[in-house]
């Protein structure tokens, strides 16, 4: 995920913004990390560079 | 038509429907179909588009076509393992996982909302649609393909039980809930005999 997105995306539930927590980059590409939720505290993995923005109610569900 | 011919007919569609449907089948939705439905969006050069439901990247791939900026949503990493082998996993889309129900997106993103052979999935169409509204920019315009309702009764039965199906009428009650205007609709075939595509076009209001 492109830094840059931080300004397109946000939290599915509510709709607040969301902070970024890098643990692995590769310049601007985030390839791992977390996102949370300022407003209600969600976090939403980035997992091989793919943010996983799915609400936590699908998350198990829609891993097939 | 016959009881035998019904079933007949019925079957062949719950064959396609079970085995067709994951991905978006060339006997219902093919190239010609996709090219015509782009072609009434006019999207200029540049401009931010979002594919919800992007599964296989049959859709983002034609939305290429016409710019650089496409961004693709669905629920299944497995789906788009596909996709990725086709466009790179960081390089030519954004990919994400999310609900097209609950958009991870802030309001007035994207400059089209496209998504093609995913609405029948979606327990809540309604409330998907209200996200494409919230996250289109005001007086731009979203695509919706989705399956028209069969008109023989066997193909009806066949088509409540498993997922969604809309005829205009529908479509335009879904719409105007979700707070559309100028909404348009489009039957699109690939052959004679085939399902029908119900393209719908509608505007975000100003």
């Amino acid at each position: 995920m492109k830094e840059s997105l931080m300004d397109v995306i946000c939290c599915p539930i509510d709709k607040s913004d969301l902070e970024l927590t890098v643990d692995e980059r590769d310049d601007e590409e985030i390839i791992a990390g977390t996102l949370t939720c300022t407003e209600c505290g969600e976090t939403y993995p980035i997992e091989d560079g793919i943010p996983n923005l799915l609400p936590p109610d699908m998350r198990d569900e829609a891993t097939a | 038509m016959g009881v035998l011919e019904n079933k007949a007919r019925a079957r062949l569609f719950y064959k396609y429907l079970s085995k067709v449907y994951d991905t978006i089948n060339p006997f219902i939705w093919n190239d010609e179909m996709r090219d015509e439905a782009l072609s009434l969006l006019d999207i200029p050069e540049g401009a931010r588009v979002l594919d919800v439901g992007c599964g296989t990247g049959f859709a983002t791939e034609g939305l290429l076509r016409y710019t650089d900026n496409v961004h693709g949503l669905d629920q299944s990493i497995h789906q788009m393992e596909k996709a990725f082998e086709k466009f790179g996993k960081h390089d030519r889309v954004r990919f994400y996982r999310g609900d097209a129900e609950r958009l991870p997106f802030q309001d007035n993103s994207f400059d089209v909302v496209w998504s093609s052979g995913s609405i029948e999935y979606w327990p809540n169409p309604v409330d998907a649609l209200e996200e494409f509204r919230r996250v289109v920019k005001p007086g731009n315009k979203v695509l919706v393909v989705g399956p028209d309702y069969p008109r023989s009764s066997a193909m009806q039965a066949v088509a409540d039980s498993i997922m969604l199906f809309y005829d205009a009428d529908e479509a335009d009650r879904m719409f105007e809930e979700a707070g559309f205007v100028d909404i348009e609709h489009h039957i699109q075939q690939a052959y004679p005999g085939s399902p029908k595509a119900i393209t719908t076009i509608a505007r975000a209001p100003e």
